[in-house]
């Protein structure tokens, strides 16, 4: 029974499932327990002890049902799991079954037994060296095949990472333009979010707990002071500070969604919104010549669907080109006047404005009402002014533009960004010790190339002395 | 008793406290009682999550200790806590013995010497607080600790409760290491919030409960409100999977639809119209943009 369970577990992990040795001891642990009774149940047990996450349930059936189905030829009142360890352990000339299966399967051992009995084992150690498994063969030899490719799975550590190797955005990017292809996001791609995002917390925190600590410091709460000392005959063991209130910081997002950029725009909002409750306030809306908010569509609408409705053009039509002039517009007339709390503004394109009205004006205006401007394009800075690209025009009105082409630059980005708001929001010795800490940090020149931008380049076109890209 | 329960008898008993287990929830049941195990459960809002760990406490006859998890809960709160109090208290009430004591002491480094030997006195089970987790260790008898929404709390709060799932004891510095007298079974809920760390889930088993099947939900309904009708609850049922497919902001789920039938009996009604469901919406749908898609969904399917 070991035996099925640490294969299983490694078809399992083969599937990107993971599963600590612990979890395997305990689904034999529990498997003892109960005693091997019907497939329903098994799968139950199993599921109980070596799934520990919802999105993982799916594949665990698919894993159990490619694992376990090779029986199904067999009668189907037989105790499968049992037949199976039989099968096993008779391929390696085992005959030990274990005590509780015995009292079952002592005498018929059903039919697969039989034929897998005329088989010995030097006939397996050839069959071994066959990689190439005929689908439609559905007879014992290719089971045992199949057990073997799993056991020298099993031999080999389970690899965490692997299911992150590979970086999302960076495949999709570098696989061209690929126009009019769907984008929806697999699982792994969500849980290579996931970890990206936390990957970002853990980095943040250590500035945001210290941060916080800071947020006692203030005038003595005589008031409460007094209260929580109260049992303590008015000694003052625990002192209350009066703290300042301190909100999310809010973010507002605008992200093309057409064709040219709609791998970096979809990214983007699945960051923000991994992120959405956990630091931020954020509220996105999508554009290509539309406008429309997405925020609460986000929040409760699964990503996939979501990304397939922008896709189908159901909430902006994505026919026409975009038009960045006529976004600004319409963004003033229905959005600017409800921006509360100086929010930071991202917006997300490549600034090809097909040749219509700039409307950069307006522009001016939403950066008087946020705290701080963020354009983020997929183009590299040597095509910023060629053909229709009015990134130079609109560039000089951000607080920074940045050129973003994988996730770990996005997240980078982001990461920066967070810490710029929350930097501007702390105290002003701490604002002193940050601005210390990233002055003594120095950039490489690797850095240069890697991020697109140097924050030492002086501004070349800065009409405020505002920007610094 | 308790080491001679079967699957089978889990399923018993959990309805006789009004609770209709499937197979999976009774599994899990069964071996989180044999192997000492904690359950992690998810799934969405008002699925009976908290309602298992109840019907279980009863039915078992296990005292519940329950922890309500919000965001900023610490070990004061979860464990154990010192009462300062009261060590006042008694250091002020015993000034005399103390000075009795310290009296024959030549000076001040021997009158330390000899408090410091008494500092066990006030370091002692006398003087702690026994918070939930503590206190389910301490029970004589074998209880049942629900940890609720564990997801509202931090994550250092989770690393906390590590030593306790896993090896059921409490590390207090002054006092050592308090292992639990019976292990208590524990029930851990989450809404999924936020993601619980592997390190945690890897010590528990893990149950999803999602919405009910269909003859379960009846079964639930009827068990609660026998007299419901069995085509009525079955109606209700019906539009209720229904209602769910809608995507709602809240979708009702088995607490909505034992409401409902609450509802629906004192009325006394005896089959769903679409009248009936446009009278008593606010119990299934609990936002205002969902009121509507409910309501419109009964004049299509009820007429």
């Amino acid at each position: 029974m070991e035996q099925i369970i640490t294969r299983f577990v490694a078809a399992l992990r083969e599937s990107g499932i993971r599963v600590s040795p612990g979890e395997s001891l305990d689904a034999v642990q529990a498997l003892g327990l109960c005693g091997i009774k019907e497939r329903r149940a098994s799968r139950e047990l199993l599921r109980l002890t070596l799934v520990k996450n919802v999105n993982d349930i799916p594949t665990f059936n698919e894993v159990f049902n490619r694992y376990f189905n090779r029986f199904q030829f067999v009668d189907p009142q037989e105790d499968l799991p049992a037949l199976m360890d039989a099968v096993i352990n008779e391929m390696e000339g085992e005959f030990t079954y274990l005590n509780e299966l015995k009292d079952d399967h002592d005498d018929e051992p059903g039919p697969l037994i039989k034929i897998d009995s005329e088989i010995n084992p030097e006939d397996l150690a050839e069959l071994k060296s066959l990689t190439e498994i005929d689908p439609d063969d559905n007879d014992g030899t290719e089971l045992m095949v199949q057990m073997k490719g799993y056991r020298e799975k099993a031999k080999k550590p389970p690899r965490p990472t692997r299911r992150y190797t590979q970086n999302p955005l960076t495949i999709e990017l570098n696989k061209g333009n690929s126009y009019g292809s769907r984008i929806t996001f697999t699982v792994e791609e969500q849980a290579a979010m996931q970890d990206v995002v936390s990957k970002m917390m853990l980095r943040l925190r250590k500035d945001m707990r210290r941060m916080k600590n800071n947020q006692n410091r203030g005038k003595l709460h005589v008031k409460r002071t007094i209260q929580k000392n109260y049992r303590h005959d008015m000694v003052p063991f625990h002192v209350v500070m009066r703290r300042k209130r301190r909100e999310k910081p809010r973010l507002v997002v605008l992200c093309d969604v057409s064709f040219s950029v709609s791998h970096a725009s979809r990214f983007m909002l699945l960051l923000l919104h991994t992120l959405h409750n956990q630091l931020l306030d954020v509220r996105s809306f999508i554009y290509n010549r539309d406008l429309a908010e997405i925020t609460e569509l986000l929040a409760n609408m699964p990503v996939n669907d979501l990304m397939e409705a922008i896709d189908t053009g159901d909430i902006v039509d994505l026919d026409e080109n975009s038009s960045f002039g006529e976004v600004f517009l319409k963004f003033k007339t229905k959005h600017l006047e409800n921006l509360r709390g100086r929010p930071a503004f991202i917006i997300l394109g490549d600034g090809r404005n097909n040749y219509g009205e700039a409307n950069d004006w307006v522009l001016d205006e939403i950066r008087e009402k946020s705290r701080y401007m963020l354009w983020l394009t997929p183009e590299e800075r040597e095509t910023w002014s060629r053909g229709d690209c009015l990134m130079d025009i609109y560039g000089s009105y951000c607080d920074k533009v940045e050129v973003v082409k994988t996730v770990d630059d996005l997240s980078l980005v982001v990461e920066d960004l967070l810490r710029d708001i929350y930097a501007d929001q702390a105290h002003p010795i701490d604002r002193k010790l940050l601005r210390e800490a990233k002055a003594a940090e120095t950039y490489s020149s690797e850095d240069y190339y890697r991020r697109g931008t140097n924050a030492d380049t002086k501004p070349t076109f800065d009409p405020d002395g505002r920007s610094h890209w | 008793m308790v080491s001679m329960i079967t699957q089978q008898a889990v399923t018993d008993f959990l309805k006789a406290g009004g609770y209709i287990a499937d197979d999976a929830i009774a599994t899990a049941v069964f071996l989180a009682i044999r192997m000492e195990k904690p359950i992690l459960i998810e799934g969405p809002p008002g699925v009976g999550k908290t309602g298992l760990a109840k019907a279980l406490s009863s039915a078992l006859d296990f005292p519940l200790e329950r922890l309500q998890c919000y965001e900023g809960i610490d070990e004061g709160k979860a464990l154990y806590d010192w009462e300062y109090g009261k060590q006042l208290l008694y250091t002020q009430l015993l000034r005399t013995q103390l000075d009795n004591y310290l009296s024959v002491s030549a000076d001040l480094r021997e009158a330390v010497e000899r408090l410091s030997a008494e500092e066990s006195l006030f370091f002692s089970e006398n003087f702690l607080v026994q918070r939930p987790v503590l206190r389910s260790f301490m029970s004589q008898k074998r209880s049942l600790l629900l940890i609720d929404e564990i997801d509202r709390s931090d994550d250092e709060f989770e690393a906390l409760l590590l030593e306790c799932l896993s090896d059921f004891q409490v590390s207090i510095p002054e006092l050592g290491v308090i292992e639990a007298k019976r292990k208590p079974l524990v029930i851990l809920t989450s809404n999924g919030t936020r993601m619980i760390s592997d390190a945690l889930r890897r010590r528990c088993l893990y149950l999803y409960i999602g919405y009910p099947e269909l003859d379960r939900e009846v079964a639930i309904v009827r068990s609660k409100f026998p007299d419901i009708c069995e085509n009525l609850a079955q109606q209700m049922v019906e539009f209720l999977n229904k209602v769910r497919e809608l995507n709602l902001r809240k979708p009702p789920s088995v607490s909505e639809a034992l409401d409902w039938a609450q509802v629906l009996s004192i009325m006394k009604v005896n089959s769903l119209t679409a009248e009936v469901v446009a009278g008593t919406v606010g119990v299934i749908a609990k936002h205002q943009s969902d009121l509507q898609k409910v309501t419109e969904l009964a004049s299509q399917e009820l007429g």
